[in-house]
């Protein structure tokens, strides 16, 4: 099983964790015309390498953060950071 | 643009249990069940992927619209990809009348499919039931039914004692955790031999001239005049821009149309024309036991459970399961999968707890936003694109082919597969199959 | 005649003589001692054909007479596919051949073999094509000859288990090298986890020489003074990602088997080597063993495997297998050397034996048994797992591990060979620096963790692999004869099959394996894989390292699902009133994680006398977040489409949550207790993802806002009291004065007000006014501890009044009846705000709310629409999902998403959702019962079928 890297409760099985995809940008949802919002809403980078994504530690400290992974070996980049942008969409 | 129908190759030997005695009797080999030919600079349609949409896509061409001076690349060998990783199940009791018209086509594509291909695919049209063990459950099984019976499809919710009748090795008292309140029964449906389509269509396929190009990756997607991809606003790709062939391990080909007809792979492939899709990219597990003597007659599904299972005739349980919780490329399998596979299939069959588990694997999933593939026409001019097919394209394989190759032959949208069009994901007109999400295969 | 295949006392027997065992084999009892593997006592007792082949059912005796033994499959009892040569017999064992019929002795379907010439891998493919329908006629009668086991369906759910272990060091292997690699990790300071297959340590050392059982004394006393875990009878099946390694462990002393699951720092892969069958003519007869076998048979069992034998060797094992046999006074006819060109043709004989093998130089010796040692497979599944491919040394004739990966290590065989010495070495090196690398891991692991203690000193470097490299040895490179057999045992796939499959066009490793099932059967590839490339290489005309290798996927070795399931423990959530249900004759139903009480006899009896007097009902399953801090308006007003920030204290407020995509996610009152402190209340299936939607909200877009969010849900039970006498009822249980006191009066406390106070004597208790029932109604929150208290106090108090509980089922019919619909049945995944009629809840002009943009285009857009749907015959309930079609045709226009028979209007009542053309009140519907009949319906005014005014629970 994957070990997800918490900022606060270091890394931890990733059945511990939600994933919240990829984090994007939140347009202005008074200015974003319908192509940005459904964009935001429905596109995906989906790359295979190295992909900015949200985390929730649902089993521990429930923190939201942003942590960069590879997604061709799963291999996790740098110190995770509190997440700034919104996780999932629903 | 020139789409004339190619020259015919001469027909080799059908297959017939006459044909196993004669070459039984002489000691003779078969013929190659498709030939080994050199890349071509140029072809009318290049269909990326060797699978059974892209396969199904060329033999349609031909078969229904002689266009023949097709390749089909695949990366790897045919059929390595979802094609030869799926647990072979099919079915057409849809929730959305879009959804079941698209499948029962492909059903009664595959009932036909031995005749027209000359090759037994094996189809065991051995009924499928879908689980109900909560009430909201079971009313969304009479959604389904109900959708289904006005569409003639064969479909209707039973009841525990019925349930019990056709899978005797559920547990279907009131104690268990999870009762069987009732099932979606399905008797169409059933599982097939995938690797068995996979060559129905390559052999097919090339007896009518297309060519199949094993180990030859796509690098990169040649487009002209577009307004640039998301990595590079001056690259001629993106919208507006037009095909004019594909990069190759084997070198560099010309064609005016060329189809994406990958799985696990399609964001990739579409990157290279500049179009960006809907898509995430997950793994979805499966396993099989050791064989044991046949106790299992039908497919059996819970959605609530997250497991499906079949039993094949060499008596191995099939199982699979949901998609895994994040995006991955990897497809190496998950202890996790495993366990939770083998607690929730013994909350349903709970006297098969000394049979072993033989072999575990993934293959990877394009999931889009409304569990409904992106089918046809893109932006870039020539670049289709029949993906998205999340956990559910392998059923979906024959009448996509023949959709696409309507598409490519009239350079229009048919009917059937206007739902899934791309452009659905800028006016939001999603497709009703997410009110059914709980329900997989 | 019993044991009449036992040798005299061996130096290295395992078994107890003692002790004997008395077994019994297909029908008929025979003994062996403790120590013996039912393999080791069939073959002592003279049984030479113990399976029959899976498609031509050709009789089979041992070949490999260990785990992997493709020909050892047996029935225990209720257990299928029991591998013989590895499962120790236990007193009354009873033992019975599989896929045999009728017996093992007279087998019908052998006849498949006559005919074997015309069914070649892969046949069915091309026949049973027409007519078509026969398949199925086809298929029944080919899945007769299903190869396996019985499954026995009672098989009762026995004690199976887990266990999470966190070692330094898993080593998986307990030969030579395994074990030297976890004295010298655990000497080195690592907490060390050893796990052996087979029942013993020592691995080939059991069967090998005087010295060889030397040293396999001396490793396994050191392991246990070097303080290392050892788990014998147990296999590492998988290494997974970050090693995670999973251990199948069939001798714990209760469970039948036991999943360990183990977070490795380090894993060390030291499984030997297996060794590789010959391809030949008549392989698979009775009397064809591999060299290992043999050796354990005589050496370890006593167990004499024939009388007259010819070995074929290419290296030492078989030599030693030679010598073994002769000094177990077995008769050697004949050696043929490969290593001199010499070669084996066939193994002759009847049906179920063998009698003699031709040689390639024309003689032909008499013999019952035929001894090969053609060379080894390599085991590298688990580092294949973790990512290495194999390459192939063809000087060698075996395949080696390729790229180093930093957190796996191979030591032994698989790495190697050399003297005993260089190999320990090479182990003792592999063990330190597992040891000095999971040091480092575990340093880099607590340093990660912020709330773990600090740790102390400077990282420890990840230390470089400086081991010695092993020799390998030269090999020959023997895979077949000039003559066909069978490449794959269990699947009953030979040479010839392969080649003509491979010219058929299915020329790669996979397709190939796909086309002729080879290495796909219980086997797993152990025996097959090398071979079936080895002959794929021929009919290509390519080297083995060109054709490459398959994949192994995990499992390493079969694992049971009960080991896998575990304990079946899935608990279900109950509220603190459960006792009472179960007392009171309860219909039970499950929704979700909970189980709730559906009815107590008669639903409609329960609604009747709530809107006639008062009723009670548990709702603790009602989700519900305490929110407290300065900015819970805020965050009300983001997740919520109307407006929060002006809600005053005391006031309680329903509202509609959506996704971003605009559609309905959840609804529900949250009601504002104090200054700063809030209680929302979510569905119940909502309960979990609400709380964690607010906490995304609050910690990625506005991580500025002071809010505390605590989930109450099991801490407060819920109470509904409903009905024209609730007033009375519950201002008989609440203060009248001093604190905790509540003034229940109507103009005091109002409908969608909030109140705190004591109840029954219960301090700290939430009561608030709202209506789902549509009736005068008081929803109490009480702390869980009194939940049951409370309860039981307003039965008592309301006896007068005719107080009763009511369960799921009235509520969900008065709710019917009120039309208030409930998010997930009346709407569904796709289904947006303005759907639901409440478009007055979605205010716009707010600055910004989840969904926003979404539902601002939505307002303009033609969408479904939920209704309040009668029927003309008011006798005819629609059932739930019944279609609403146009007329005349099968156009679906809607569907009736909730319906029920209405005790209070005695008719039938219905919500639905209609395409916008037939929203409007009035229009006729055609609806289509399950049935098949059509029915006329209505769209009505309101969704309130029943007080649409909401005179009564204003009252």
């Amino acid at each position: 099983m994957l070990l997800v890297p918490c900022p606060n409760c270091g890394p931890r099985n990733a059945s511990d964790f939600a994933y919240g995809g990829e984090s994007h940008v939140r347009p202005n949802p008074n200015q974003a015309t319908p192509e940005e919002w459904r964009s935001y809403l429905y596109m995906e980078d989906n790359p295979a390498g190295w992909l900015k994504e949200t985390w929730y530690c649902r089993s521990g400290c429930r923190r939201f953060f942003t942590v960069e992974r590879n997604t061709a070996t799963n291999e996790f980049r740098e110190h995770p950071i509190p997440g700034t942008k919104l996780g999932g969409k629903a | 643009m020139s789409l004339l129908p190619g020259k015919k190759s001469s027909k080799p030997p059908r297959y017939s249990a006459a044909g196993l005695i004669v070459k039984g009797a002489r000691k003779q080999n078969w013929p190659r069940v498709w030939r080994d030919v050199p890349l071509k600079k140029s072809y009318d349609v290049v269909i990326i992927g060797g699978g059974v949409h892209g396969l199904a896509t060329a033999y349609y061409l031909a078969a229904n619209h002689g266009i023949t001076n097709v390749a089909v690349l695949d990366k790897a060998y045919l059929g390595s990809g979802g094609s030869g990783r799926n647990t072979a199940i099919v079915r057409s009791n849809y929730l959305t009348p879009e959804g079941v018209a698209f499948y029962d086509r492909s059903l009664s594509l595959y009932n036909t499919m031995a005749a027209d291909l000359n090759l037994n695919v094996m189809f065991s049209e051995r009924g499928h039931m879908t689980l109900a063990h909560t009430d909201s459950a079971l009313r969304t099984m009479n959604w389904r039914a109900e959708v289904n019976k006005l569409q003639d499809i064969d479909s209707s919710v039973i009841d525990p004692s019925e349930v019990k009748k056709l899978a005797p090795s559920l547990d279907t008292s009131s104690n268990a955790r999870y009762p069987i309140l009732g099932a979606l029964y399905h008797p169409p449906g059933g599982t097939i031999r995938h690797d068995a389509v996979v060559w129905g269509y390559a052999r097919g396929a090339d007896h009518l001239g297309v060519e199949m190009h094993q180990k030859t990756e796509v690098l990169d997607i040649l487009v002209e005049g577009g307004e640039g991809s998301a990595t590079d606003a001056h690259d001629g790709k993106g919208a507006g821009g037009k095909v004019t062939g594909v990069r190759t391990n084997k070198g560099d080909i010309s064609a005016p149309i060329v189809v994406n007809c990958t799985a696990g792979w399609a964001t990739l492939i579409s990157d290279m024309a500049g179009v960006k899709l809907p898509i995430s990219t997950r793994p979805l597990q499966a396993a099989v036991t050791e064989p044991v003597k046949v106790f299992l007659p039908t497919v059996v599904v819970s959605g609530s459970l997250h497991v499906y299972v079949s039993q094949t005739d060499r008596g191995e349980l099939v199982f699979g399961a949901s998609v895994d919780p994040f995006n991955t490329y990897s497809v190496r399998g998950s202890l996790e999968f495993t366990e939770e596979l083998a607690g929730h299939v013994l909350e349903l069959m709970p006297g098969i707890s000394k049979m072993r588990l033989l072999r575990q694997w993934a293959g990877l999933c394009d999931m889009t936003p409304d569990y409904s593939p992106v089918m046809g026409f893109t932006p870039v001019d020539g670049f289709l694109c029949d993906v998205g097919w999340g956990t559910y394209g392998f059923k979906a394989g024959p009448v996509s082919g023949e959709q696409m190759a309507e598409c490519v032959a009239t350079q229009m949208t048919p009917k059937l597969i206007e739902p899934f069009r791309l452009s659905r994901f800028s006016t939001g007109a999603l497709v009703g199959e997410k009110g059914a999400a709980a329900v997989g295969h | 005649m019993s044991n009449s295949m036992r040798l005299p006392a061996q130096p290295g027997e395992v078994i107890d003589r003692s002790r004997r065992i008395d077994i019994k084999w297909n029908g008929k009892k025979l003994s062996g001692f403790d120590g013996d593997t039912i393999a080791s006592a069939l073959v002592a007792n003279e049984v030479r054909v113990v399976s029959r082949s899976m498609k031509y059912h050709r009789p089979r005796g041992y070949l490999t007479a260990d785990f992997w033994d493709p020909n050892g499959f047996v029935q225990v009892g209720d257990d299928p596919n029991v591998r013989s040569g590895h499962r120790l017999i236990e007193k009354g064992m009873t033992v019975d051949p599989q896929n045999v019929w009728p017996s093992l002795d007279y087998d019908v379907k052998a006849a498949n073999g006559l005919v074997g010439r015309f069914l070649t891998a892969g046949f069915y493919y091309k026949t049973f094509i027409k007519p078509q329908r026969l398949w199925p006629v086809y298929e029944k009668v080919l899945a007769r000859f299903a190869p396996g086991g019985v499954v026995d369906l009672d098989t009762p759910h026995g004690l199976y288990d887990k266990r999470y272990a966190h070692p330094d060091v898993v080593v998986a292997g307990g030969g030579p090298a395994g074990m030297a690699a976890a004295i010298a990790a655990a000497e080195a300071g690592s907490k060390v986890m050893l796990v052996e297959h087979e029942h013993h340590l020592g691995g080939h050392l059991l069967w090998g020489s005087a010295e060889d059982r030397a040293l396999a004394a001396e490793l396994t006393a050191a392991v246990e003074t070097a303080g290392v875990e050892v788990l014998l009878n147990s296999t590492v099946t998988g290494r997974y990602e970050d090693n995670w390694v999973a251990i199948a462990q069939r001798s714990h002393p209760q469970a039948i088997e036991r999943l360990v699951k183990a977070r490795a720092k380090m894993l060390v892969v030291a499984p030997g080597l297996i060794e590789r069958p010959y391809v030949f003519a008549g392989n698979d007869k009775p009397g064809v063993m591999l060299s290992g076998a043999v050796r354990r048979m005589v050496n370890m069992y006593a167990a004499k495997p024939g009388s007259r034998a010819v070995v074929f060797t290419g290296n030492g094992d078989g030599d030693a297998a030679a010598s073994d046999l002769e000094r177990a006074g077995i008769e050697v006819a004949r050696i043929v050397d490969a290593r001199n060109g010499e070669n084996i043709l066939a193994a002759h004989g009847p049906a179920k034996s063998m009698d003699s093998v031709e040689l390639a130089d024309g003689t032909k010796v008499e013999a019952d048994l035929l001894v090969t040692a053609v060379g080894w497979t390599a085991p590298t599944s688990l580092l294949n797992m973790a990512g290495d491919r194999p390459s192939y040394d063809a000087n060698a004739a075996r395949f080696f591990p390729n790229s180093p990966i930093d957190h796996v290590l191979s030591t032994g065989g698989i790495a190697g060979d050399g003297s005993h010495e260089e190999l320990i070495e090479h182990a003792v090196a592999t063990g330190r620096l597992a040891a000095a690398r999971a040091a480092a891991i575990g340093h880099r692991l607590q340093a990660a963790t912020r709330r773990a203690a600090s740790v102390d000193g400077e990282a420890p470097a990840f230390a470089a692999d400086d081991r010695p490299i092993l020799p390998r040895d030269p090999h020959p490179e023997l895979f077949r004869s000039t003559t066909h057999g069978i490449v794959d045992y269990s699947e009953d796939v030979g040479s010839k099959d392969l080649m003509a499959a491979a010219a058929e066009g299915y020329d790669s490793v996979e397709l190939l394996k796909r086309f002729t099932t080879a290495t796909m059967g219980p086997s797993q590839g152990k025996l097959e894989t090398v071979n079936t490339v080895a002959v794929l290489g021929e009919a290509r005309g390519e080297t083995i390292e060109e054709v490459g290798t398959t994949v192994w996927r995990p499992p390493y070795a079969p694992i049971t699902l009960g080991a896998l399931g575990g304990r079946i423990h899935e608990p279900a959530r109950v509220s603190s009133i459960q006792p009472w249900h179960e007392a009171n004759g309860v219909t039970p139903i499950l929704a979700g994680a909970w189980i709730r009480p559906e009815h107590y006899g008669n639903p409609e009896s329960e609604v009747r006398n709530t809107r006639a007097n008062v009723g009670i009902t548990d709702v603790t399953p009602l989700g519900k977040l305490d929110l407290q801090g300065p900015d819970v308006p805020k965050l009300l007003s983001q997740l919520y489409t109307n407006k929060w920030m002006q809600l005053p204290v005391g006031s309680v407020r329903y509202g509609i949550m959506c996704a971003e995509d605009g559609v309905v996610l959840d609804d529900g009152v949250t009601g504002r207790l104090g200054d700063e402190h809030y209680l929302m209340t979510t569905t119940s299936s909502g309960a979990a993802s609400i709380w964690e939607w607010a906490e995304n909200w609050l910690q990625t877009e506005h991580p500025d806002w002071k809010v505390h969010v605590t989930p109450v849900t099991t801490g407060l039970t819920s109470i509904n009291v409903a009905g024209p006498k609730s007033r009375e009822l519950v201002s008989r249980l609440v203060a009248h004065a001093g604190d905790g006191a509540i003034d229940l009066d109507g103009e005091a406390f109002k409908y969608m007000q909030v109140r705190q106070g004591t109840i029954a004597g219960v301090p700290n208790c939430i009561m608030w006014r709202i209506g789902f029932t549509g009736e005068l109604s008081f929803e109490l929150h009480v702390p869980s501890g009194h939940g049951l208290h409370v309860w039981e106090a307003l039965l008592e108090a309301g006896k007068d009044l005719g107080v009763r509980a009511f369960g799921l089922e009235a509520q969900r019919i008065m709710r019917l009846e009120k039309g208030h619909f409930i998010v997930g049945q009346d709407t569904d995944g796709l289904t947006k705000a303005p759907s639901t009629g409440m478009t007055s809840l979605i205010k716009l002009d707010k600055e910004d709310f989840a969904g926003k943009a979404e539902l601002a285009w939505a307002m303009d857009t033609p969408l479904p629409v939920v209704v309040g749907i009668q029927t003309v015959d008011p006798l005819i309930v629609p059932a739930e999902a019944s279609q609403i079609v146009r007329e005349g045709t099968n156009e679906i226009l809607g569907r009736i998403t909730s319906s029920r028979m209405s005790p209070t209007l005695r008719r039938s009542v219905c919500l639905g959702q209609v395409a916008p053309e037939s929203a409007a009140a009035g229009t006729e519907l055609t609806v289509v019962l399950t049935t098949g009949e059509r029915i006329k319906a209505r769209v009505m005014e309101h969704h309130a079928h029943f007080d649409p005014e909401g005179a009564r629970l204003r009252g």
